[in-house]
């Protein structure tokens, strides 16, 4: 057991460190995680033990358990005045329980303060805890003798839910040695208010006979059935991975949501876990309804002792009255923060006992009259029990309250509801009939599934707990439903799913989303636009066919373009083209691309992510027209002015200057003809000069036409390079991160898939 | 059966000494204001001050100005209350006879029941109050066949009974249920109560401490009006101490001394839809019968709710006048971001035209290519394009700027506000007519200069007009441009044509922006929120207050 405990310890030390190193998320995945896994460890180690101990003393062997832990726990939280008081009583037996009631309270204590400020600063973790429990405060003080007698010689390690008391009792303890030592300026609640109570608490525990006995019997069937006692809750797979999807889904779109959106998966998940931890064997069902429809009459009805108390005063039951069938379920009840002195038990009878077994009914205040609180007080409760009956009479069946506020938003809730027409001694006859129809209705508009024909669903029933009439019917019901010990895990699904519901336009599109080959495409051409890629590509090809032309042309057109221009004043051209540009990319297309691109990315994606999408764009885009502007700069220096010469040009131009040859010499044979220096030979030289004349254009027209393909090619190869290359520039600054946000979207979006669950159909 | 007869509301002349025709008009000029009243910016307190103005709209114009035209007409008590209270039984009681149908499923009343005096239903047939229910007669026996014509709404309708049983001068009202989970009828209810001279709130033992019925009662003391309470269907064993209790509620809530009836539950009263025994309602009656007939008890009766609703216009009005203001100062917000946008795109769109960022990627390629390479129209072309993409982003990025600052403004979600997608294409096309518009504009200039100059040979139009865009839109990198300019037209001609043509452009330019912004706002102007109805609330209430 010790071994157990030390790895116990050593696992619960680890984490923080590490998470401190790592990041944010994961620290508070891991310290969920840890909640998770190691307490049910904890509590499998320290239960026959517990059990064992508790046969001698059973009504304080919980509070024993506990305070052999407490010492060294509790100073640790309070401070080095609290430190050394807990050192003195601990002992030297108490210290081998030390190790794992301080691991033992680390999770839990990270759970319900900020985990910063609870390493940081022990106090005040310690005073929130006092603060959030001033009723344990309370009993701890009221079984301070007793520990003081003897229980810090027993290194004992009570079962869970003795565990659960006892940590508690150790953080009241905590912040009371603190209080004691320096006058608690940190703790200012937890010291004096709670002490009315506790006397309270403790004239209850000595008047109310009922509750010692029972927890006798309790222990000593847990010596007897060794786990069966008060095993932790168990989710069941599906369930289970659920939860893990939904912290998964909380933990990565932190950054992307605010803290709002996710405050309700977020309590979720806490309320998930923190049920878990408490007993599986219980189900606790609150009674609700307006105020005077009888909910304490009922309660007292199923309890079979008046323990709420009923009257004509409107509204009656002010506080939330717990009442228990069987053992164990304590920590279920502190979870509502009920103080013991208004839990109770029921009357006893064995068949009563046999069949609610394992049901913690809570009786709770009207949710419709003036006084606000009690309906706070409702609010707060209903988000933690596993089950509710609402209590409606014929009266205020049909409440817009009830129904707008409470049953409409609760409809994903229908199978741990039960719906019970009470007060049908009020109605004649037939009448309770069709009242309970148009309930039925109305349930059914409000979108609640009913179960009628053993479908799930919520139970609707009729009964007078005045008169007892269908009072049988539904302790039936419930000791079935409380025996199928499924309404915890069925009630956090529902959770998750409404949790889900109202998530569902933070993560899910109304279409197919993505970045479309369209839109890529798209966005290179405007790039390509900005570069001015065709332009520069058409340019090439007509200055490579210009080049073409005038290397090919014959001299005498050549002559004549050339005293052209000189007689046109130059414009554009030279001599300040050589010069590179400052800002030779379009910056109003880029912006424009980018926005566009931005927007195509993002249509159809939920606000968080779209702007996401956008922001991923807009960083991208910066500095995207200098790199562009420098992509232009290069692809210029990698054409240079003149283009290259094909290897055929010489042999134009050879043949062209053959060609002007032969007119020259056509020409100048007929000169000499005419000067009567040769043979006059008219045939021959005419043909030359006439070969010459008209193979010059001949020559330079074939070349033109030569030409037009390779300078084609040569404006595209030069278009081509400058799109590839401002393409690619777009790609890695701007379509990648793009593309990277969506798909961190599309993780976010499966994961969500995975809440939603496979046959649960989102609502 | 359906009566609908709009004149016979407007018959009166008959104005008693205390109401001066001056009031009358001041208040129907009140009534206009409020009629007026838009609240059409979803701001938090706009469906509140929607609520408000309706509330306040349907007393003046059911009750209020009725009433004081013609004090003469009966008195009306309005009974209210939670569903299942009982209060068509104690209708039907106080009648005597099963005039409002009774029974266990919840909501009963889906339509209201007026029950009066036959003397007196002229007074109500008509329009004079209620008008916009529309009213249905039935003969006295079938009252529980369906009343309903198959297409009336059933929550607009307003069944009027006739009973000898009551008094003259009085008329009961049974209103639907003030909680119901049927949302007309909360709204007809409040709308019924505001018409009431006595409203009788009906509440039972399970219900006395019931939020909504107390809110009801606190509304009631608000506007000061005169109303009783019924504690219904009280169980007879616990009669006196929930009568005590309830009592001790209403002397801690201020309303000790509001008059207050206790009716048993009886075995009739439940589920039967029968009568209650005339004893069980008599004292209720008995108020009722000498409010109504005892002069002095009825003007007092009166007058305390019309002077109540009088005063209480005091703290209404300028509560309307308030979320009127709110309204303005919104759309005031959401104007000044568009404008603000608009602004200082405008004022990028100039420096970058300045700067002669038009003149870059395909129109730079161009503008390197000429002469020789490439043509004056396609340089022309590249710079129109360029132009006009400028524009566009300029036009895009206001948009975005817009989107980004009404997304923190909740008025920014009125329907129709915000639909820049729709319109984006088109203003891409928009914006394209205007640039190749200032581009014809421009050739024609050239074409102008060139004809006017005695110069042989002319230069080509095209090309000066080329060459003018360039000088315009190039900045310091078309140099060139306006050098070659000046040698073909003269320094003169040259600068003449560049400030035409920048006259031109920044005309244009101005002009594009500006329908654009006014684009976006015209759903907004639409939506017709302006300063004054503020004022006019305020300015009718103290003519009221002076005219008193």
């Amino acid at each position: 057991m010790t071994a157990v405990t030390d790895q116990d310890h050593t696992e619960h030390a680890d984490h923080p460190g590490e998470g401190t190193v790592q990041d944010d998320r994961s620290v508070s995945q891991d310290r969920r995680r840890l909640d998770g896994r190691g307490l049910p460890e904890g509590g499998d180690a320290g239960e026959a033990p517990g059990a064992v101990h508790r046969k001698g003393d059973p009504s304080e062997g919980s509070a024993r358990g506990g305070h052999t832990e407490e010492p060294e726990a509790g100073a640790e939280r309070a401070g080095p005045d609290g430190r050394v008081e807990g050192e003195l009583r601990g002992g030297p037996d108490g210290r081998s329980g030390v190790p794992e009631g301080h691991a033992g309270s680390t999770p839990r204590a990270g759970e319900r303060s900020a985990p910063e400020t609870r390493g940081a600063e022990p106090g005040t973790g310690a005073g929130d805890d006092v603060r959030a429990r001033g009723g344990d405060d309370a009993r701890a003080r009221g079984r301070q003798d007793l520990r003081a007698r003897g229980g810090d010689q027993e290194p004992v390690r009570g079962a869970d839910d003795a565990r659960a008391r006892g940590r508690d009792d150790v953080r009241a303890r905590g912040a009371e040695a603190a209080s004691s030592g320096d006058d608690g300026p940190d703790v200012p609640d937890g010291s004096s208010p709670p002490w009315d109570d506790g006397l309270i608490a403790r004239r209850v525990n000595e008047n109310g006979g009922a509750a010692e006995p029972a927890v006798v019997l309790e222990s000593r069937t847990g010596v007897g059935g060794g786990p069966q006692g008060v095993a932790p809750l168990a989710y069941d797979g599906p369930l289970r991975s659920r939860l893990d999807a939904l912290r998964e889904l909380v933990g990565l779109s932190r950054a992307r949501l605010d803290s709002r959106t996710l405050a309700e998966a977020g309590r979720v998940l806490d309320e998930a876990a923190a049920r878990r931890k408490l007993s599986g064997q219980h189900t606790v069902v609150a009674i609700a309804g307006a105020t005077g429809s009888g909910k304490s009459q009922l309660f007292n009805a199923l309890a079979g002792v008046t323990i709420s108390e009923t009257g004509v005063r409107r509204p009656t039951t002010a506080a939330p009255i717990a009442c228990s069938w069987s053992d164990g379920g304590a920590s279920l009840i502190e979870r509502l923060g009920i103080p013991p002195r208004l839990r109770r038990r029921p009357v006893q009878s064995p068949e009563s006992e046999e069949q609610l077994r394992g049901l913690v009914l809570v009786d709770l205040p009207d949710h419709d009259s003036a006084a606000l609180q009690h309906r706070e007080q409702v609010d707060r409760v209903l988000r933690l029990v596993d089950a509710v009956i609402w209590v409606v009479d014929p009266e205020k069946y049909a409440d817009a309250v009830l129904h707008e506020r409470y049953l409409r938003p609760m409809a994903g809730h229908a199978e741990v509801m039960f719906v019970v027409l009470n007060q049908t001694d009020r109605l004649p006859g037939e009448a309770a009939d069709l009242v309970l129809d148009d309930l039925r209705r109305l349930l059914d508009e409000d979108g609640i599934a009913l179960s009628e024909y053993g479908e799930p669903g919520a139970t609707v029933l009729a009964l007078s707990a005045l008169t007892g009439d269908g009072v049988g019917e539904l302790r039936e019901a419930l000791g079935q439903f409380v025996g199928e010990r499924g309404a915890a895990a069925r009630r956090i699904s529902a959770d998750v799913d409404a949790a889900a519901c109202g998530l569902r336009p933070v993560y899910s599109a109304g279409r197919r989303t993505g970045l479309s080959e369209q839109a890529r495409e798209e966005f290179s051409a405007r790039l390509a636009d900005a570069v001015g890629a065709t332009a520069a590509g058409e340019a090439a090809e007509r200055a490579w066919l210009r080049n073409a032309n005038r290397a090919c042309g014959t001299p005498w057109l050549r002559l004549w373009r050339w005293f052209q221009d000189r007689s046109e004043p130059p414009t554009g051209r030279l001599p300040l083209r050589a010069q590179a540009d400052a800002e030779a990319t379009a910056r109003q297309r880029v912006e424009h691309a980018v926005r566009t691109v931005a927007e195509q990315a993002s249509d159809g994606l939920p606000a968080a992510w779209a702007q996401a999408v956008r922001e991923a764009a807009v960083r991208g885009a910066q500095g995207l027209p200098e790199a562009l502007d420098g992509l232009a700069a290069r692809a210029g220096t990698l054409f240079p002015s003149r283009p290259p010469r094909p290897g055929w040009w010489p042999a134009a131009v050879l043949v062209q200057a053959s060609m002007t040859l032969l007119q020259v010499v056509g020409g100048l044979w007929l000169v000499a003809q005419i000067a009567g220096v040769m043979a006059p030979n008219l045939g021959v030289p005419v043909l030359l000069m006439v070969a010459g004349i008209v193979g010059g254009p001949l020559v330079e027209w074939s070349c033109r036409m030569a030409a037009r393909g390779p300078a084609r090619r040569y404006g595209q190869e030069a278009e081509r390079r400058l799109r590839e290359a401002a393409a690619g520039c777009g790609r890695a600054r701007v379509l990648d991160p793009v593309a990277a946000e969506l798909l961190r979207y599309r993780e976010v979006r499966e994961q969500y898939v995975r809440v939603t669950g496979v046959g649960a159909a989102p609502r | 059966m359906l009566q609908n007869s709009p004149e016979i509301g407007h018959s009166s002349h008959v104005v008693t000494l205390d109401v001066r025709p001056q009031l009358l008009d001041a208040l129907s000029a009140l009534r206009d204001r409020v009629a007026a009243a838009r609240f059409p910016l979803p701001l938090a307190g706009a469906p509140r001050a929607r609520a408000n103005r309706d509330e306040l709209l349907a007393q003046l114009d059911d009750y209020l100005v009725p009433r004081l035209r013609q004090p003469e007409a009966p008195l009306l008590a309005v009974v209210g209350g939670s569903t299942g209270a009982g209060k068509s039984t104690l209708v039907n009681s106080l009648v005597g006879r099963r005039v409002s149908e009774a029974g266990v499923l919840r909501p009963t009343t889906r339509t209201p029941v007026l029950v009066c005096h036959p003397e007196d239903q002229h007074w109500f047939s008509g329009m004079r109050v209620l008008p916009d229910l529309t009213r249905v007669w039935t003969p006295h026996q079938d009252v529980g066949d369906d009343l309903l014509l198959p297409d009336e709404n059933p929550a607009r309708v307003l069944r009027i009974e006739t009973a000898d049983t009551l008094p003259p001068g009085l008329a009961l009202l049974d209103a639907p249920d003030v909680d119901s989970l049927v949302a007309d009828n909360r709204v007809l209810a409040a709308e019924l109560i505001c018409a009431a001279d006595i409203w009788v709130m009906v509440t039972t033992a399970a219900r006395y401490a019931d939020a909504v019925p107390w809110h009801m009662l606190r509304t009631a003391k608000e506007y000061d009006a005169t109303f009783v309470t019924v504690l219904d269907r009280v169980p007879h064993q616990v009669v006196a101490e929930v009568s005590r209790q309830y009592g001790a509620l209403l002397t801690k809530a201020g309303l000790g001394d509001v008059p207050r009836f206790t009716v048993p539950e009886l075995p009739e009263s439940a589920w039967g839809g029968g009568l209650l025994p005339a004893t069980a309602v008599a004292p209720l009656r008995s108020w009722l019968v000498h409010h109504v007939q005892d002069p002095g008890a009825r003007q007092h009766a009166m007058g305390r709710t019309v002077y109540g609703i009088l005063d209480s216009l005091t703290s209404r009005m300028p509560e309307l006048a308030g979320a009127t203001a709110q309204q303005y100062a919104a759309a005031l917000r959401l104007t000044a971001a568009v404008d603000g946008a608009y602004d200082s795109e405008h004022a990028r769109v100039r420096g970058r035209l300045q700067a002669g960022a038009v003149l870059a990627g395909d129109a730079l390629k161009r503008w390197r290519a000429f002469p020789l390479d490439c043509t004056a129209g396609e340089l022309l072309d590249a710079l129109v394009e360029s132009l006009s993409s400028l524009i566009v982003c300029a036009v895009t990025a206001a948009d975005e700027r817009i989107g980004d600052a009404w997304r923190r403004e909740p008025a920014a979600d009125a329907d129709g506000l915000a639909d820049p997608d729709a319109t984006r294409e088109s203003a891409e096309h928009r914006i394209g007519l205007a640039v190749r518009r200032w581009r014809r504009e421009l050739e024609e200039y050239a074409e102008e200069e060139v004809r006017g100059l005695e110069r042989s040979p002319a230069p080509d139009p095209e090309l000066i007009a080329a060459l003018v865009a360039t000088a315009l839109l190039g900045g310091r990198r078309a140099r060139p441009a306006g050098e070659g300019l000046a040698e073909r037209l003269g320094a003169h001609g040259a600068l003449r044509l560049r400030d035409r043509g920048g006259r031109l452009l920044a005309e244009h330019v101005d002009g594009v922006l500006h329908a654009e912004r006014e684009r976006r706002l015209a759903p907004l102007d639409g939506l017709d929120v302006h300063a004054e109805p503020q004022a006019e609330l305020i300015a009718a209430l103290s003519l009221l207050q002076k005219e008193r």
